[in-house]
C-alpha cells in the first residue's frame, strides 16, 4: 500500500463502513439478482442475443413492448400501430416520453434508430435494417416505415429494437455510448463494473409510472453451479438458469422458492440430405428419430427439466400445429429401416454441437451418440464452443448437428427461411442451414407464404409446411423444449414472473 | 570411479531410500494399469455401444444406492468411475510420456549441436529458449491449445512439446558446456575423432544425467498441464478419457453433494504426481554433486 | 548496465513484434467473427459487408501491416464481441489480477523463504520433515484442484469464505481495490491462496536446497566456529548466498504466474484479465487475445530484466558488460 496516504486509507475505510450500515435500511426496494451471462456493451443494436436484449430492455424501451405469460404483443413508446398495405408500417408515438438527459423523445429518434440498425459498425440488427425502404415523418409524434419486400413479422420484432436519442448518440465519444446508455427505459445505469456487477436505479419520470424496486444490483455469474453458491448463502434475492443437477437441492431449501416455466426455446438435431449420402433417405431419418430415446433424455440428461418436443415452433408460434405427434422410440423398427435403406451395418457421421449454449447440450449431443450406436450408426462426436460452432452453421460445413432455436418474433416463416430453405445468397435464405439440406416442396411453400397478406390464411400454409416438414420429410428431429428454471428467496416479499422470452425487466417485479 | 562403481552405488542407494522405491513403485501400478487397462476396468467408458443412462449418478458402492460393478460410483453419463480413472490414466501417461519423449529428443538435440558449436547458432537458440522459458510451458500451451482448439491427444502433445522442449534444451547445454572442457574430450578430440563421433559417443552419454531429473520433473508437470487444460476445456476432446475433464464435469455436482465424481480423479491424480515427484526427488539428490549425502 | 538495459530493451522489442506476428497469422487462419457481428439473421451478403468493415477482406501482409501501425499508436483494434478498444478492456481489468498476483507472490515468497530457511536448518526435525512432505503435495497437486477443494472445504462445507468474485471493492482514482474493505479482503483469501500454493512450495524447496548447500560451504563453518550468534550467521552469512537462485527461479516464474492466474479466476469467477482471456478464447475474440498476449509479454520481459538488475544487486560478483 505505498503511495496512498495513511489519511486517505482511513477515510476510505470509514466511507466502506458506512455504505456497508446503509445497506439494509433500504432493503425493502432493492434487489439484487444473479444472471446468467454477462452484458457485452450498453449499446442496445450491438448485441442480439437475449442476453444483452435482457439488459437493454431495462434501460431502453422499444415501440412496442412484450409482456405477461405468452408475450402478448402491446405499445410501448407508440401508442398504437398500423399497417395499411403490404410494406407500409405506420406507428403514432407517445407524446411526453424523455429520455435519461431529458431530451423529449420525437420521431426523429425512431428514424435514426432505424437507420443505424444498418451500420455494422454498431449493430447486430442489419438484417432488419437493410430491410427498410424508407422512413418518413409527417410530425413529431408519427412515423411511416416502407419496407423493401413484404415482411409479415416487421411489427411482431418492435419489441426488441430498442430506441436511442439521436442528439445524445451523435454527440458522444462513439466508445462513450458502448457504454453509458441513455433510453428512455424505467431504469437509469449507475455503474458498470465489466466482470462483476451492473447497477440501475429506477426511472422516477417514466412513462408508465416509476418502478417499484428503485435499485437493482445484477451480477452476471456464468458459471452455474457459483450461481447456486451466491443463492444459497443468500447474498442474491432471485437467481436465473438454476443448473438442473441442482434444482432438487434448492426446491428443498426451505428459504428459497423455485419458478419455472416451458421455455420457448425448442432443442432439434439438423441433418443435410446431400445426393449418395445415407441421410438423404427418409427412412434414414425416421430411423435415427426413432433411435433416440428422448423420454430418458428429458429424465436423466435434462433432469425432468423439459417438454416433449414434435415439432421446432413453440405453441404461441404462428404455424404451430396441435396434432403433430412424436415417432415413438423404437430402435428395433429403427434397425428395420436402416435395412429398408440399405443400411443394415450402419454407417458414420459425425456429429456437431455446442457445449456452451443451451442447458446440457454437450450432455445431450453424448445421449444421442449412444443411442445411435446402439442401432449401428456409429456417430462421431465434434463438441465445440459456440464461437466456433456457429460460424460452422452459418458457413453450411456440418453433417448432423444438435441446435436449439426460438424465434422472438413469434413467426415460424421468419424461422423457416433461415434454418430450413436452400442456401440462397442472393435472396438471403437458408444463411443457418448449416447441413445444406435443400428441398424444392419445402422451398416453394414456404416461398409462397411471403406474399400472404391474410393472416389466416398465411397461417394455414404455414401449418402445412410445418406437417410437410416434421411427417413427410422429417427436416429436422425434434427433441425437447426447454425449461427455464428460477429460484427466489422466499421470505422477501418478491413477486415474480418468468417471462417467456428469458428477460429480466424489472419494472415487472415488486416487493413488499 | 568406474562406471559400474556408481551404479552399484547408486542401486543400494536407491534401495535404501524407501520414498524412491515408494515413488517408482506408484509409477510402475500406473504404467502397468494403463497397459492392462481393458482388463482392469469393468466397462470401456467410450464404448457409446455399451455405455447406457441407466445407472446414472450412481454414488459408490458403500454408500446408499451403490452398486457393484460401480466400485466407486458413476458420472452424469453413467459411465463408471473407476474404469474412466483407468482410462484417463491412460491418457495422462500417453501425453506425459509423449511429451517427455518428443520434446526431450528434440531438446536434447539442439542443446548438444549448441553447447557444443558454440557460436551464432548457440546464441540464437539460446535467445530463443530464455524467451520461451520466461513465457513459460503452462502459457504457451495454453495460448497455443487456445488458438488450435481441440483436436485430438496428438495436438495436446504437439501444443505442449512446443512449449516444452526448451527445459531440455537449456539443461542439456549447460552440461555439454562442462563435460566439453573435460579431459578425456580433449583428449578425443585431440586424436582427431570425428565430429559425429565425438558427439553421440562421448559428449551426449557423458552430459545426459542431469537430464535424467528434468526428464523425471517434466513428467510430473506435463501430467499436470494435460490436466488442467482439459479441465479448461482446450485440452483433449470430450471423446477421450482424462482427469482433468472428470474433474471439469465434476466440479458442477460439488454443491449437489455428489463429492465422487471430483475427489476420485482428484486423489488419483495427486497419486500420480506425487509418486513420480518422490522419484524425482531422489534422482536430483543422487545427481547432485553438491550436496553431502548422509550416511 | 546501461549497455546491457539497452540490448535487452532490443531484444524485447524483436521478441514483441515475433509474438505479434505469430498471434496474427493464426488468428487469421481461426474462427471467423463474422457471423456473430452480423447477427443471427444476417443475410450472407451482409455477412460480407461485415467482413469489409473489418478489413477481413484485405490481403493478409495489408492486414498485418495495418495492425501493426494502428498498434505502435497505442491501438490494439476493437473488441469483437464488445466492441470497444481491446487495450481499454484489458487495462480496466488489470487492478483486479494485480492485487490477486501481488498478494499470491507475497504470500509464496515470504513463507516460503521463512519455511525454507526453518527447514533447512534442523533437516531431521519431525516438524521439518512433515513440512517437507507437505510440500511435495504442494508441487504435486495441480492448482485448478486446490481451488476447488479450498472452495469445498471453506465454503460449501464450512462455510466461512466466499468461493467467488471480488466482493466490495472502492475506487481509488483510476485504480478500483478490493483490499481497503473486509468483504474485498475475505474474497481474496482463496484465490491468492489458490494462486500461492505451488509457487510457495517451489520457492520453500528452493530455499532450503541453497541453504543445504551453503550451510556445507567453509566459510560458514568457520563463522558457526568463531561462536557466532545463530541469527547472523544464518541472516548475515547463508541467507545471502542461498537466495541467488531463488530470486533468479522466481524471476522467472512471472509467466507462470500469469498463466495460473487464467485457472485461478476462471476457477472463482474473478474479474481479471485471465478471466476475461478464457472467456474471449471462448468466444474467438481476436483483437482481445492479441492484446492479452502482448500485454503479457511486455510484464514477463520487463520482470526479467528488473530482476537481472536485482540479481547484480544482491550478487556483485555478476558483472553485465
Amino acid at each position: 500500500m505505498v503511495g496512498i496516504p495513511r489519511k486517505l486509507l482511513t477515510s476510505v475505510l470509514c466511507a466502506g463502513l458506512i455504505l456497508c450500515l446503509w445497506g439494509p435500511a433500504q432493503a425493502q426496494t432493492s434487489l439484487v439478482v444473479a444472471v446468467d451471462s454477462a452484458p457485452r456493451m450498453m449499446n442496445p443494436h450491438g448485441d442480439d442475443s437475449d442476453a444483452g436484449l435482457s439488459f437493454m430492455a431495462n434501460f431502453f424501451d422499444g415501440l412496442l413492448q412484450r409482456k405477461g405469460p405468452e408475450g402478448e404483443l402491446l405499445p410501448a413508446l407508440a401508442e398504437r400501430w398500423e399497417h395499411p398495405d403490404e410494406f407500409t408500417w405506420k406507428f403514432y408515438l407517445r407524446k411526453g416520453v424523455t429520455f435519461h438527459n431529458g431530451n423529449p423523445f420525437t420521431s426523429e429518434d425512431v428514424k435514426f434508430t432505424f437507420e443505424r440498425l444498418s451500420d455494422p459498425e454498431v449493430s447486430e440488427f442489419i438484417n432488419t435494417g437493410k430491410t427498410i425502404e424508407s422512413i418518413e415523418c409527417p410530425d413529431d409524434h408519427t412515423v411511416i416505415i416502407k419496407t423493401k419486400t413484404h415482411i409479415p413479422w416487421f411489427a411482431n420484432n418492435m419489441h426488441q429494437i430498442f430506441i436511442m436519442d439521436k442528439e445524445s448518440t451523435e454527440a458522444r465519444d462513439p466508445g462513450e455510448v458502448m457504454v453509458r446508455p441513455i433510453g428512455t427505459g424505467a431504469y437509469k445505469l449507475v455503474e458498470w463494473v465489466k466482470g462483476s456487477y451492473v447497477t440501475m436505479e429506477a426511472n422516477e419520470d417514466y412513462w408508465e409510472g416509476a418502478p417499484q424496486i428503485k435499485k437493482v444490483d445484477v451480477r452476471p455469474i456464468t458459471e452455474s453451479s457459483t450461481r447456486f453458491a451466491a443463492l444459497a448463502s443468500g447474498q442474491v434475492d432471485i437467481v436465473t438458469g438454476v443448473p438442473v443437477e441442482l434444482f432438487d437441492k434448492v426446491e428443498k431449501n426451505p428459504k428459497l422458492e423455485v419458478s419455472r416455466r416451458p421455455a420457448r426455446r425448442s432443442i432439434f438435431l439438423a441433418m443435410g440430405n446431400k445426393e449418395g449420402s445415407p441421410l438423404a433417405d427418409v427412412r434414414v431419418r425416421k430411423a435415427i428419430y426413432m433411435a433416440i430415446n428422448e423420454d430418458e433424455i428429458m429424465e436423466k440428461v435434462m433432469r425432468g427439466h423439459a417438454f416433449p418436443a414434435a415439432q421446432i415452433p413453440d405453441p404461441p408460434t404462428i404455424g404451430y400445429r396441435k396434432d403433430l405427434k412424436r415417432l415413438p422410440f423404437d430402435p428395433e423398427q429403427a434397425k428395420k429401416l436402416l435395412e429398408e435403406a440399405g443400411y443394415p451395418q450402419g454407417f458414420e457421421v459425425t456429429l456437431t454441437g455446442p457445449n456452451d449454449r443451451y442447458v446440457q447440450d454437450k450432455q445431450i449431443v453424448e445421449a444421442v451418440a449412444k443411442y445411435l450406436a446402439k442401432v449401428g450408426i456409429k456417430a462421431k462426436l465434434d463438441v465445440k464452443p459456440k464461437s466456433i460452432f456457429f460460424p460452422e452453421v452459418a458457413e453450411g460445413k456440418l453433417e448432423f448437428y444438435l441446435i436449439g432455436w426460438f424465434d422472438g418474433t413469434f413467426d415460424m416463416g421468419r424461422t423457416y427461411s433461415k434454418l430450413g430453405h436452400t442456401r440462397d445468397e442472393e435472396e438471403g435464405y437458408g444463411g443457418l442451414n448449416g447441413a445444406n439440406y435443400s428441398d424444392p416442396d419445402i422451398d416453394a411453400l414456404l416461398e409462397s407464404t411471403f406474399d400472404m397478406v391474410d393472416v389466416d390464411e398465411r397461417e394455414k400454409a404455414l401449418q402445412e409446411l410445418n406437417r410437410m416438414a416434421m411427417v413427410d420429410k422429417i427436416v429436422w428431429i425434434p427433441l425437447h423444449y426447454q425449461e427455464d428454471l428460477y429460484a427466489v428467496q422466499k421470505d422477501k416479499g418478491i413477486s415474480f414472473t418468468p417471462r417467456p422470452d428469458q428477460w429480466m425487466v424489472y419494472k415487472e417485479i415488486t416487493r413488499q | 570411479m568406474t562406471r559400474r562403481r556408481i551404479k552399484s552405488r547408486l542401486l543400494s542407494n536407491y534401495l535404501h531410500d524407501p520414498p524412491a522405491v515408494a515413488g517408482s513403485l506408484i509409477i510402475l501400478i500406473f504404467v502397468a494399469g494403463s497397459l492392462a487397462a481393458p482388463l482392469i476396468a469393468p466397462e470401456n467408458p467410450y464404448d457409446l455401444e455399451k455405455l447406457t443412462l441407466d445407472h446414472f449418478l450412481t454414488p459408490p458402492v458403500w454408500m446408499d444406492g451403490g452398486t457393484m460393478p460401480y466400485v466407486l460410483g458413476t458420472d452424469d453419463q453413467g459411465r463408471d468411475i473407476f474404469s474412466t480413472i483407468v482410462y484417463g490414466c491412460r491418457t495422462s501417461l500417453i501425453v506425459g510420456f509423449g511429451v517427455v519423449l518428443i520434446a526431450g529428443t528434440f531438446g536434447v538435440l539442439v542443446g548438444l549441436l549448441a553447447g557444443y558449436y558454440g557460436g551464432w547458432l548457440d546464441s540464437l537458440t539460446m535467445r530463443l529458449a530464455d524467451t520461451f522459458f520466461s513465457f513459460s510451458t503452462t502459457l504457451m500451451a495454453f495460448l497455443l491449445l487456445g488458438i488450435f482448439r481441440q483436436g485430438g491427444i496428438l495436438v495436446v502433445i504437439i501444443a505442449i512439446c512446443m512449449a516444452d522442449w526448451v527445459r531440455y534444451a537449456r539443461t542439456m547445454r549447460g552440461s555439454v558446456l562442462e563435460v566439453k572442457q573435460e579431459a578425456y574430450i580433449m583428449a578425443a578430440k585431440a586424436t582427431g575423432a570425428g565430429d559425429f563421433r565425438l558427439l553421440l559417443k562421448h559428449l551426449l552419454p557423458n552430459a545426459l544425467p542431469p537430464i535424467f531429473v528434468v526428464v523425471a520433473v517434466d513428467l510430473a508437470v506435463v501430467i499436470m498441464l494435460e490436466a488442467t487444460l482439459s479441465f479448461l476445456g482446450v485440452g483433449v476432446p470430450i471423446t477421450e478419457p482424462s482427469l482433468g475433464m472428470m474433474i471439469a464435469i465434476g466440479k458442477n455436482y460439488i454443491y449437489a453433494g455428489m463429492w465422487w465424481m471430483i475427489v476420485f480423479p482428484g486423489a488419483t491424480l495427486v497419486l500420480l504426481v506425487v509418486g513420480i515427484n518422490l522419484f524425482a526427488d531422489w534422482l536430483r539428490e543422487e545427481l547432485n554433486p553438491k550436496i553431502e549425502r548422509r550416511a | 548496465m546501461g549497455t546491457y538495459i539497452a540490448r535487452r530493451l532490443v531484444q524485447g522489442i524483436i521478441v514483441l513484434l515475433a509474438v505479434s506476428m505469430i498471434c496474427f497469422f493464426i488468428f487469421r487462419y481461426t474462427g471467423d467473427p463474422v457471423v456473430t457481428m452480423a447477427g443471427l439473421y444476417a443475410t450472407q451478403q451482409e455477412r460480407e459487408e461485415v467482413r469489409r468493415m473489418l478489413g477481413l477482406d484485405k490481403p493478409m501482409i495489408e492486414q498485418y501491416g495495418l495492425f501493426l501501425w494502428n498498434a505502435l499508436h497505442g491501438n490494439f483494434g476493437k473488441s469483437y464481441v464488445t466492441r470497444v478498444p481491446a487495450l481499454g478492456l484489458i487495462l480496466e481489468r488489470f487492478p483486479a489480477t494485480f492485487e490477486l498476483a501481488f498478494t499470491a507472490v507475497l504470500i509464496a515468497f515470504c513463507t516460503g523463504v521463512g519455511l525454507g530457511i526453518l527447514v533447512s536448518i534442523k533437516p531431521y526435525a519431525l516438524q521439518n520433515r512433515i513440512i517437507m512432505a507437505a510440500s511435495l503435495g504442494g508441487i504435486s497437486i495441480p492448482t485448478f484442484l486446490i481451488g476447488i477443494l479450498l472452495i469445498m472445504v471453506f465454503s460449501v462445507f464450512l462455510g466461512w469464505l466466499p468461493p467467488f468474485g471480488r466482493g466490495e471493492t472502492v475506487q481509488v482514482g483510476f485504480w478500483r481495490t478490493g483490499l481497503l474493505t473486509w468483504s474485498g479482503l475475505k474474497h481474496l483469501l482463496l484465490p491468492a491462496l489458490t494462486l500461492a500454493l505451488y509457487q510457495l512450495a517451489v520457492i520453500l524447496r528452493l530455499t532450503r536446497a541453497g541453504m543445504r548447500e551453503v550451510l556445507a560451504e567453509e566459510y560458514i563453518k568457520t563463522a558457526w566456529s568463531k561462536g557466532l550468534y545463530p541469527f547472523s550467521v544464518i541472516f548475515k552469512h547463508a541467507l545471502r548466498n542461498a537466495m541467488i537462485p531463488v530470486v533468479t527461479i522466481s524471476g522467472l516464474q512471472f509467466g507462470e504466474i500469469i498463466a495460473f492466474s487464467i485457472v485461478t479466476e476462471t476457477i472463482f469467477q474473478w474479474p481479471g484479465m485471465g478471466n476475461l482471456l478464457l472467456t474471449s478464447i471462448y468466444e474467438t475474440d481476436q483483437p482481445v487475445i492479441v492484446t492479452y498476449i502482448m500485454i503479457a509479454a511486455v510484464i514477463i520481459i520487463t520482470m526479467n530484466t528488473l530482476v537481472d538488475i536485482l540479481y547484480a544487486i544482491i550478487n556483485p560478483k555478476i558483472r553485465y558488460d
